[in-house]
């Protein structure tokens, strides 16, 4: 029940939302996403994290012609992503008090069908449940940031929905032919994923027309889109940088997920044989998005866009971290999806708040801000620190599993990485040197007397900058939740078996 | 000869006498009242009572299985089932019509019996058990619309629209009727069981059986708009008023797709000589698809646009009848097809309801630079239109996305994946072009001033009840999708 409350209660919030009167929209919606957020909360005492399988499961006939059920259960692959959603939905919702103006009912709404895709999409252990959930994130994300975005928002909107989708369809069709292998091979259509891991697909190496290789493919592709990775991430900056700042935490935080999240739960332990074929092409352009990621964030002179391109460098690390097939960089892949989740929300955050208040970018503009706002800057440097992995944060700990994970499987790969390692201290202390050190900028010399933060900001960032810290000191807070489930996905990679524990 | 036909057999056809006597009584009243247009709602009410008679008929005599008339009808699952879908098209477009400016004002008593009778000719298409009478019935609900296209007080267009659609519409029609005369030199019948029972052995050994099967198929390919037979559509939808395109787009197709089961289940895409043919016939398909959602990707005009999608529809049906025929027995295929008529019927209908509230004058021909700004104005309307071009799309959790999901199932099992990958590279381009009204409404403001419009509370019901369909049947396509599966059952 708990999960499926999880799901649907946010949907029952958006209903609620629109009928709330209009002063009462904004501190009505916090309520009911901190209400929805201490309900998760309740995971930590439902969820045993020693158990391997699956967890708080329900189920039920929805498409039986098909085989298709509503099934959704838990596991540690999947608890910190679910925890993850439903804890930003308030800091986004604290943290777009002032940015949005117009239609807040509206955006509240999409805010709450958001989390109910988001968390449907997280715990759906049936295929089709699965697509649905995924597909309909589309939607309410495609209205943020058509409705609440920058001027290039059309564009964005637009070319952001029709490259999620041309990749989820073919996955439409891996899914369908997943369900008929079913048929074939116990008797019974069945779209659930326990049955899929089940399967015994026929697999050719060194060819690319076989079963195995094309079903891994039309997974991987509306995976790698959505992660993005390089060379399909195109999507992404246009898409951050013109969402609203709430469209863009979500974006970055949570939708990402739905890409590495798909590669664990799918193409990995779905797809053995080919995942392990194939996997040399994923951990090289995971390679190529980082270096490439941070080359082209390091001459963006507007900082949003700097944080777009830093993310899909930080993707690219976890899709090196998920490729390298052992402990390590499993480990590390799922732990640098959170703090990815926790960092670069945090600088989207940071960068609407400024912006809200100068109402520009462009670095140029900037310079001292150090001097005129010291709390802002506090938050930003240490969200930063997060970001390029200085020991201590969260970052540090996730790059370096993965790092260690890949050194085992592709020393030289792992070689070019590192050199990301680098880049990314180089274009976002560059950043923060032009930002907040050096001669009063532009907009600093004019500046009205408060650019700094109040006291609502503060209590937006301070939940994240706690957790980056928490997150880079005691590491096994976190990981212990997912150890068991992690160690058997890579163990038992090529027979996997998910049960559903009683 | 002895005739002797049984009471029930008269129950059988009951809804189509309904239907025809219902539509009479406003016509006779008004004729006997001089001529004097009655009050439109009167009227309408008369039909619904008609349709409302109908579908009791319809459901009472549900799941019968039997002929009638000497077997000259048929009764069996796939008649039942479209039946209802054709019934309630006539209902909702009725309704729409009743507030069109192209229709309602003089003539609206004329409109209705003409509708109802084409209404009744797809009645006959759909239980036609005979050649002859699938004919009678394909003219009869034709002329009724070529009428009703040139009826509109709109002066500019739907004249050349009506008589660029009788012509095609007869060029169509000649050609069935030549394929049937074919057929019926080398079965000796017209009879639907016979023709299906020899069709495997004569395609195998008989040219002439060959080619009046062909003819036959392109007679239906073209009132079903499957490339090349596609280019009368744009032109047709654009010029006939809004309402009646809704009607004409759904009842058509969703009859004529029955009849084309009907010759499917013949297994005659089994037949070894047939191949190349049916290797034309995929060809076809993925053409339809493509020039269906490049076309709809150009057009300025809404209807024009929703004229191509409908082509691209097409499309995606013709992936389901080909799964249904080369699978010689497949149910999937079968009833992917009827589930994509469902489907495809209440989301056009409503997507052509929504263009047709927002008309305000007879000759109104709407843009997507028509749209900007609607969400603020008139957000029912927006998220009702929102919700159909989503369906139509196939995005979950709508009845377009199941609609899609067992018509690709069905190719998937017949080894028809390449079928089904075009497919889903032409979802692929429509969600251009579909969400571009959406951007219109919602992220844009407008710079035209929109006439203001009357309330027209009927069909703004009518709207929202498509919507509300959309929805369900998308959240629970399970029911409806065992109503399919047993419809079909019998034939296949």
């Amino acid at each position: 029940m708990l999960l499926s409350l999880l799901i649907f209660l946010p949907l029952f919030f958006a209903f609620v939302v629109a009928l709330l009167p209009e002063k009462a929209i904004r501190p009505g919606a916090l309520i009911m996403s901190l209400l929805h957020f201490a309900l998760s909360c309740a995971l930590f005492y439902r969820f045993d994290p020693h158990k391997v399988g699956l967890q708080l499961v329900e189920r039920s006939p929805w498409v039986p012609t098909f085989g298709i059920t509503y099934f959704v259960g838990i596991d540690g692959i999947s608890f910190w992503l679910v925890m993850l959603s439903a804890f930003l939905t308030p800091i986004v919702v604290l943290g777009s008090w002032t940015a949005i103006a117009k239609n807040v009912r509206s955006f509240h709404i999409c805010l709450f069908l958001l989390l109910t895709s988001t968390i449907g999409t997280f715990v759906a252990m049936d295929a089709v449940l699965f697509y649905v959930f995924f597909e309909t994130s589309l939607i309410p994300m495609y209205f943020m940031v058509g409705v609440w975005g920058g001027a290039n928002r059309l564009y964005a909107t637009m070319k952001f929905f029709i490259y999620t989708m041309a990749g989820s369809l073919f996955m439409l069709i891996a899914i369908v032919a997943l369900i008929f292998m079913t048929q074939d091979q116990f008797g019974q259509m069945s779209a659930s994923i326990l049955d899929f891991y089940k399967l015994q697909i026929p697999f050719v190496a060194g060819t690319v027309l076989n079963t195995q290789t094309l079903l891994f493919f039309a997974f991987a592709l509306a995976f790698a889109i959505k992660v993005p990775m390089f060379p399909v991430h195109t999507w992404l900056p246009d898409a951050h940088v013109e969402a609203p700042t709430p469209g863009s935490v979500i974006l970055a935080a949570i939708m990402l997920k739905m890409g590495t999240y798909g590669f664990m739960r799918f193409v990995i332990p779905m797809f053995p044989s080919a995942t392990e074929y194939w996997a040399w092409l994923f951990m090289v352009l995971g390679v190529i998005g980082i270096v490439y990621g941070a080359l082209v964030a390091m001459v963006q002179p507007d900082m949003k866009k700097l944080v777009a391109y830093s993310s899909v460098s930080h993707m690219g690390y976890v899709m090196l971290g998920l490729f390298a097939l052992n402990i390590y960089g499993a480990t590390g892949g799922l732990y640098q999806m959170l703090n990815h989740g926790v960092s670069t929300g945090a600088l989207f955050l940071l960068v609407g708040m400024i912006y809200e208040k100068t109402h520009s970018r462009q670095i140029a503009d900037y310079g001292g801000l150090a001097r005129v706002a010291p709390i802002y800057s506090i938050a930003f440097l240490i969200v930063t620190f997060s970001s390029i992995a200085v020991p201590l944060t969260n970052g540090f700990v996730g790059e370096f599993l993965i790092l260690l994970g890949s050194f085992q499987a592709n020393p030289w790969l792992t070689a070019v990485a590192v050199t990301g390692v680098i880049l990314g201290a180089v274009y976002m202390l560059w950043m923060v040197k032009r930002i907040f050190f050096g001669g009063d900028g532009k907009l600093i010399a004019e500046a009205h007397d408060d650019l700094d933060i109040g006291a609502r900001e503060i209590f937006v960032l301070a939940p994240l900058v706690i957790l980056i810290f928490w997150m880079g000191i005691f590491p096994n807070d976190f990981m212990n939740w997912s150890k068991a489930s992690v160690n058997n996905l890579i163990d038992n990679r090529t027979h996997y078996v998910l049960s559903v524990e009683e | 000869m002895q005739i002797d036909f049984s009471f029930i057999d008269f129950m059988l056809v009951g809804p189509a006498v309904a239907l025809f006597f219902f539509s009479c009584v406003p016509l006779l009243i008004k004729v006997l009242r001089g001529n004097v247009e009655q009050n439109s709602l009167a009227t309408l009410i008369y039909a619904f009572l008609g349709i409302v008679a109908a579908l009791g008929f319809t459901f009472t005599m549900m799941g019968t299985e039997r002929t009638a008339f000497d077997g000259a009808l048929v009764f069996d699952g796939i008649s039942s089932f479209t039946t209802v879908i054709v019934l309630l098209i006539t209902g909702v477009a009725l309704t729409f019509m009743r507030d069109s400016f192209s229709t309602n004002s003089r003539q609206f008593t004329e409109a209705m019996f003409l509708t109802m009778n084409s209404a009744v000719g797809m009645l006959t298409v759909v239980w036609s058990n005979d050649l002859i009478i699938t004919f009678v019935g394909i003219e009869l609900f034709s002329l009724c619309l070529y009428i009703l296209i040139a009826m509109s007080l709109e002066e500019r267009v739907s004249k050349e629209a009506a008589f660029k659609y009788f012509i095609l519409g007869s060029f169509a029609s000649a050609l069935m009727l030549y394929g049937i005369s074919f057929i019926y030199g080398t079965v000796g019948s017209t009879y639907l069981p016979d023709l299906l029972q020899a069709t495997p052995n004569l395609l195998a050994t008989n040219r002439l059986f060959l080619l009046g099967f062909i003819l036959l198929i392109s007679g239906v390919a073209f009132k079903l708009a499957v490339f090349p037979f596609h280019s009368w559509a744009p032109d047709v939808y654009q010029g006939s008023p809004t309402p009646l395109t809704g009607f004409m787009a759904t009842g058509v197709k969703a009859v004529v797709l029955a009849f084309f089961l009907r010759l499917v289940a013949s297994q005659a895409f089994t037949v070894e000589r047939f191949w190349p043919f049916v290797d034309v016939l995929q060809w076809l398909t993925v053409m339809t698809i493509l020039v269906g959602n490049i076309g709809a990707f150009r057009q300025k005009s809404l209807k024009r646009m929703l004229a191509y999608s409908s082509v691209a529809h097409s499309g995606y049906i013709m992936i389901g009848i080909i799964a249904a025929g080369i699978g010689g027995a497949s149910m999937l295929g079968a009833s992917g097809v009827m589930f994509y008529i469902l489907s495809y019927s209440i989301m056009t209908l409503g997507a052509f309801g929504v263009l047709h509230v927002l008309e305000s004058r007879a000759d109104s021909d709407l843009t997507v630079e028509d749209l900007k700004g609607l969400a603020n104005e008139k957000p029912w309307t927006a998220l009702s239109m929102t919700v159909l071009l989503v369906s139509l799309t196939g995005i979950p959790p709508t009845i377009g996305f199941f609609g899609k999901f067992f018509i690709f199932s069905a190719a998937i099992k017949q080894g028809l994946t390449w079928l089904a990958v075009w497919g889903v590279i032409g979802s692929v381009i429509s969600v251009y072009y579909y969400l571009r009204p959406v951007v219109a409404m919602y992220m844009e403001t407008p710079t035209l001033r929109r006439d203001t419009i009357g309330m027209r509370p009927l069909s703004y019901f009518a709207i929202s009840f498509t919507a509300f369909l959309v929805l369900l049947v998308g959240l629970a396509a399970e029911p409806f999708y065992q109503v399919v599966l047993t419809s079909v059952a019998k034939v296949f």
